[in-house]
């Protein structure tokens, strides 16, 4: 285990420094990113001042606000896109290099957006995090969350963290069969921001649709860490989605074992 | 006629720190550094002469070129191309001149060659008539007609080269600059060009200034070099002038049968000439005596004198002094230690 | 100075007709591109309709009248996205790897290389969208179009788009300066966004910005605002106002930006050193 972590922790450590080494780029990245949040936020505000209900899809008004910006922590933090880190590798003919080391492809991967993920969940994660309790507790009045809550969350974070990316491994393999990934990127980003949560909460869509959700590993990347850290699942339904995520990422993980290797083949045969 | 006037090239950037905490240090660091590339280079050359550009990695000779092309302002000083200063007028410069970085293409990616073509006859604005000259006089030299249809991204390094050098001489333009044109070629394709650039240079009189690291270009293309190291201008004039200067050495390496003895022997002295001019060198293993020495000073057959008279000798090799030695001595130890 | 243009004409029409070409090699790309903008601009308006399904209107809006607003929103766009999209590409890419270069050695304007060197048939995805919501818009009455409509409708859009272009060439003019300026243009270039909704949803140092300082509430909101009358009158007057508010804006921000970039290629660095 030790020998691993030392080869695979430089993956890491790289990503980590390419991404301070741009200084420019760091601070708008937190500015950025966050223009989505706020749009949200001053919509939702519009859209509640609209309503004559107080409470939208099974959240109140502060609830929606704790919600956004969540989704933001969250999904910056677990939505890392390894599947251009895969084109790009295929389109310069990196992959055949990586097939000769000695080191599994998938996993220098997954550490490297570990190094991502890491970072993003420091900068600018924590401090908006930080903000946010300090606001829902000041302006909002809603109780400070939970220790149990955040622990909960954490371990919720980590199972999506592994679920996105092993997904967007297996995403990244259709790069082998199309030069132009940017076009399929763009719609995975939009369809999966819309089918995890990250949108809109998935308790607005109509019931019938909500329950084809559950069958599929999307709303486990966004929605479920969420709506964790907002309290709304106890007892046994916490177990549940808890386990329902781990089962995900047991399934991408040999779903990506599958395809890599049939790739891999064709890689062979191919001569890459 | 190109004139070069005491350009220097100065650039300014962020200091950096080495490790991650140098990397979180940089993100509140406001320090810069600033590198002169180029200083203060001047330099006359004629139309019709082809001139090598050399120095090694880092020297300044592409921050020269780009300011001579106009894609680099000079931070100060000034050339002239033909009369046009191409910091001020960069179109106009453009159209006389002609660019080949070795490193990059300049065509476009996806296109057919072909079409490349097509669109840089509408950029330099060529008359039809002669797009059809030049063309068949390009396809001559450079033979493009094998790969005419075929998209660049698709073309081998040695096809995108010559590709690369007819499309910058379809407008013919009067000076051509070649960032070095044949690296990374195999010798038949590096023949292939220097024979084309020597055509173009013959036929149309084009000047032509290459940088390059390939001794073989300078020694078969270039009438006149300019050396740079650091910046700064060590050399200009001849090749001859160069070898002659810097390339009197020679060396003699004898493989005596009584080495022991021979170790004894003092050349330099019994030759009534200084230790640098007759240099002794040893190999033990072979048992080889070398001997480097000024052949301006000092005569082979002297030399072999008084070490037959010592040892039998099996064997005899003489070598000159090769141009790139010379090169690599002025680059390891500057201009000084080769003089 | 006629026969100037008339040779950039021609040399834009070859270079487009060559991407033509390209693209129609790769029919599997660009399907693949334009259903990647399409599918975005649906979510939008997935999100739209799954909102109205709580509520009546948004702060006095109709769901129509926001699909109008988002609709209008995308044709601005999708013209910049299609003709100038290799700017992006001067902020990312080009000038810290030195490929700019190739814009330099040619006898002819810099920002006329940069923009014919490409065109982005991805935006075909947001034109489309853009266009079956407004003609949807229009053909339910949400909006009005008569003649008068259809000339300020058309200058709009080309005033937009040029916004647009003057937004990205600013920003990513800055990249001569620090070497790549991607993350100041995505900045900018996000901004846009907010101008999908009506502005009164916002603070007000949002709606100030939006409107005036990266003025995208200009492009769409503005507008469109007026093509559905929510002022009170569809008047000849009103449009006047606002689309000759959008076209002044348009130039003050096209030569600022053109100025800056001329700026930066005369101090371009290059690369390799």
């Amino acid at each position: 285990m030790r020998k691993k972590i030392k080869i695979y922790l430089p993956f890491a450590l790289n990503e980590l420094k390419r991404q301070l080494a741009y200084k420019g780029a760091f601070y708008l990245f937190i500015f950025i990113s966050l223009f989505g949040s706020f749009i949200q936020y001053f919509l939702w505000m519009a859209i509640y001042g609209s309503s004559p209900n107080s409470t939208l899809g099974g959240l109140t008004k502060e609830e929606m606000v704790v919600y956004i910006f969540m989704v933001y922590v969250t999904s910056n933090m677990t939505m890392i896109t390894i599947s251009d880190w895969v084109s790009d590798d295929v389109v310069k003919g990196t992959v055949a290099m990586n097939l000769i080391k000695p080191i599994d492809y998938r996993m220098s991967l997954v550490v490297r957006a570990l190094g991502t993920a890491v970072y993003r969940m420091l900068l600018p994660g924590v401090f908006i995090w930080i903000g946010l309790e300090i606001y829902k507790v000041t302006v909002l009045g809603l109780p400070l969350v939970s220790i149990a809550n955040v622990l909960l969350y954490l371990m919720s974070c980590m199972m999506s963290f592994l679920i996105c990316v092993l997904f967007d491994f297996c995403f990244g393999m259709v790069a082998f069969f199309t030069t132009y990934i940017f076009g399929m990127l763009m719609a995975k980003e939009a369809i999966m921001s819309f089918l995890t949560g990250q949108l809109i909460p998935l308790s607005f869509f109509p019931e019938v649709v909500q329950r084809m959700f559950d069958f599929l590993p999307f709303s486990s990347i966004v929605y479920t860490p969420v709506m964790i850290y907002l309290g709304k699942y106890t007892g046994s339904e916490l177990l549940f989605i808890l386990f329902r995520q781990a089962a995900w990422v047991v399934i991408l993980y040999l779903l990506g074992t599958f395809i890599w290797k049939r790739v891999t083949n064709r890689l062979v045969v191919l001569g890459g | 006629m190109i004139e070069v006037n005491h350009i220097c090239k100065d650039f300014i950037s962020p200091k950096k720190y080495p490790g991650l905490k140098g990397a979180i240090k940089g993100l509140f660091s406001t320090e810069k550094v600033v590198k002169s590339a180029v200083s203060d280079i001047s330099f006359t050359i004629q139309d019709g002469e082809i001139v090598g550009y050399i120095g090694s990695n880092g020297a300044g000779k592409s921050t020269t070129i780009k300011m001579m092309t106009g894609i680099l302002k000079p931070t100060s000083g000034e050339c002239r191309i033909n009369g046009i200063d191409p910091s001020k007028k960069r179109k106009e410069n453009a159209k006389n001149i002609g660019v080949v970085f070795g490193q990059r293409t300049q065509l476009w990616w996806d296109l057919p060659l072909s079409e490349s073509f097509t669109i840089l006859k509408e950029i330099y604005n060529v008359s039809d008539e002669d797009y059809e000259k030049r063309m068949e006089f390009l396809n001559e030299v450079l033979e493009l007609s094998d790969f005419f249809d075929r998209p660049v991204r698709t073309l081998s390094l040695g096809q995108r080269m010559r590709a690369d050098l007819g499309a910058a001489l379809l407008h013919n333009p009067k000076v051509l600059y070649l960032d070095e044109p044949t690296i990374g070629l195999d010798l038949v394709v590096k023949d292939n060009i220097r024979r084309a650039i020597k055509e173009i240079n013959e036929k149309y009189n084009t000047t032509v200034i290459l940088t390059t690291h390939d001794i073989g270009d300078i020694e078969e293309l270039c009438s006149r070099i300019i050396m740079i190291d650091e910046g700064k201008k060590i050399y200009d004039g001849s090749l001859e002038r160069l070898k002659d200067l810097y390339g009197s050495r020679r060396k003699v390496s004898m493989e005596v049968k009584q080495y022991d003895s021979c170790k004894k022997l003092k050349l330099a002295e019994k030759l009534g000439v200084s230790e640098e001019d007759c240099r002794m060198e040893w190999d033990d293993e072979k048992k080889i005596l070398g001997v480097s020495f000024d052949k301006h000073k000092v005569q082979v057959p002297s030399i072999l004198n008084m070490v037959m008279e010592i040892s039998e000798v099996k064997d005899i090799q003489i070598q000159e002094t090769e141009l790139a030695e010379i090169v690599k001595e002025i680059y390891n130890h500057g201009l000084h230690a080769a003089v | 100075m006629r026969k100037k243009m008339k040779r950039y004409f021609r040399l834009y029409r070859v270079l487009i007709s060559q991407f033509f070409k390209v693209i129609m090699q790769s029919k599997v790309d660009f399907l693949m591109g334009l259903l990647g903008f399409f599918f975005t601009q649906i979510m939008g308006i997935a999100f739209l309709y799954l909102v109205f399904q709580q509520i009546p209107s948004l702060s006095g809006w109709t769901l129509e009248q926001l699909i109008f607003i988002y609709g209008f929103a995308q044709i601005p766009r999708g013209i910049d996205h299609l003709f100038t999209d290799n700017i992006w590409l001067v902020a990312w890419r080009l000038v810290i790897n030195g490929d700019f270069d190739r814009y330099m050695l040619r006898p002819m304007n810099v920002f006329f290389q940069v923009i014919s060197e490409k065109l982005q048939p991805d935006a075909i995805g947001e034109l489309l969208i853009g266009t079956i919501l407004v003609v949807r818009g229009i053909a339910n009455g949400t909006a009005q179009m008569d003649a008068v409509h259809v000339v300020f409708f058309i200058i709009s859009i080309f005033a937009g788009a040029v916004i647009y272009t003057s937004i990205k060439l600013f920003f990513a003019s800055i990249a001569f300066w620090t070497k790549t300026s991607g993350p100041f243009l995505q900045v900018a270039y996000e901004m846009a966004d907010f101008a999908k909704y009506p502005t009164e949803i916002y603070a007000k140092a949002i709606r100030f910005i939006i409107t005036w300082v990266i003025p995208f509430a200009f492009v769409a909101y503005l507008p469109a605002s007026y093509f559905l009358g929510v002022r009170g009158t569809f008047g000849f007057g009103q449009g006047a106002q606002i689309v000759g508010t959008e076209c002044l804006i348009a130039a003050i921000f096209w030569t600022v930006a053109y100025a800056l970039f001329n700026k930066g290629l005369q101090i371009y660095e290059s690369a390799g050193n």
